[in-house]
């Protein structure tokens, strides 16, 4: 597998471990009570926007995500599927959450940025997508992590 | 466009001017002056702010030109620093240290393509644990700025 490394597998025995995360200011911080999910990079138009680079996602149930503190979280629909959840105070982008989430698809999820975890994390990246909207400004690199274009497509 | 037709992609001498903005229109701008390259910074606060790592322009305060500016909102993030995001959208957009003539403008903001490339990344002492840098690109443990 791509990016063994020495974290604590699923059967290790880190049932006691919360990650935790929040903005620049404290104004949102978060728990996430179950290991969150592998990394998604996402070179897609809105990210690029938003993130005003390339966002960076993990994600879990949105039952296992906490809000310690929310005192500044702002919701922006940023397409008639989507919100997006940013700090109104210091500008930190958070959540990704979709707003069609069908209950018969399973439980519903949230996606974390996961610039926004306290270090270590301990995750690992599992692809890139949207790789056919990248900005020509940079090069992903040759780091042998899958690629997806916007259909889906699985083009390394 | 410059329509000149020798400006490839990525060779960052194109005469085309470049604008940029956040996700929702609040904020718009125009720079009259072309930046040289685009340079990656691996601080925490950076990730904090982007979600990730931060890619940065640098240009004059002065060459930068607001067709809209209703919606950007400053937080001062250090005693020396302050960075402009978008109040209504939530992207990130600037960061401005106190004193200085330039401004960094997050290179995800610009209109694409931009004709710019990355050549170098800062401050990747400060780098999490969750990603590599693959590009091969120089890295320097603090500020990659060079005379």
């Amino acid at each position: 597998m791509a990016g063994t490394s020495t974290v604590v597998t699923e059967q290790g025995g880190e049932e006691d471990r919360v990650w935790t995360g929040g903005c620049l200011c404290g104004g949102v911080r978060y728990a996430i009570d179950v290991r969150p999910e592998p990394i998604s990079f996402c070179h897609c138009a809105q990210c690029r926007r938003q993130h005003s680079h390339v966002g960076a996602y993990t994600g879990a149930p949105r039952a296992a995500l906490r809000l310690l503190n929310d005192a500044t979280l702002t919701w922006y629909a940023s397409s008639s599927r989507a919100r997006r959840g940013f700090c109104a105070c210091c500008g930190a982008g958070l959540f990704w959450e979709a707003l069609d989430q069908d209950p018969a698809d399973g439980e519903p999820r949230i996606t974390v940025t996961v610039g926004s975890l306290d270090d270590a994390t301990g995750l690992r990246v599992e692809r890139h997508i949207f790789v056919d909207h990248k900005g020509a400004y940079y090069d992903i690199g040759d780091d042998g992590v899958e690629r997806r274009t916007s259909t889906g497509e699985v083009v390394a | 466009m410059s329509g000149n037709g020798n400006g490839r992609e990525g060779s960052g001498d194109q005469g085309q001017a470049l604008s940029g903005g956040c996700l929702c229109g609040g904020v718009r701008f125009l720079l009259a002056e072309r930046p040289d390259e685009v340079v990656n910074c691996h601080c925490g606060q950076c990730r904090r702010f982007h979600g990730h790592i931060g890619a940065y322009i640098t240009v004059p305060r002065d060459t930068v030109i607001f067709d809209a500016d209703e919606t950007l909102t400053w937080y001062r993030s250090s005693d020396f620093a302050e960075r402009g995001f978008c109040g209504r959208c939530g992207s990130s957009l600037f960061w401005k240290g106190d004193g200085k003539s330039e401004i960094e403008i997050a290179a995800g903001s610009l209109d694409q393509p931009t004709g710019l490339q990355t050549l170098r990344h800062g401050y990747v002492e400060g780098k999490a644990d969750y990603y590599e840098i693959t590009d091969g690109l120089e890295q320097f443990p603090g500020s990659a700025e060079v005379e």
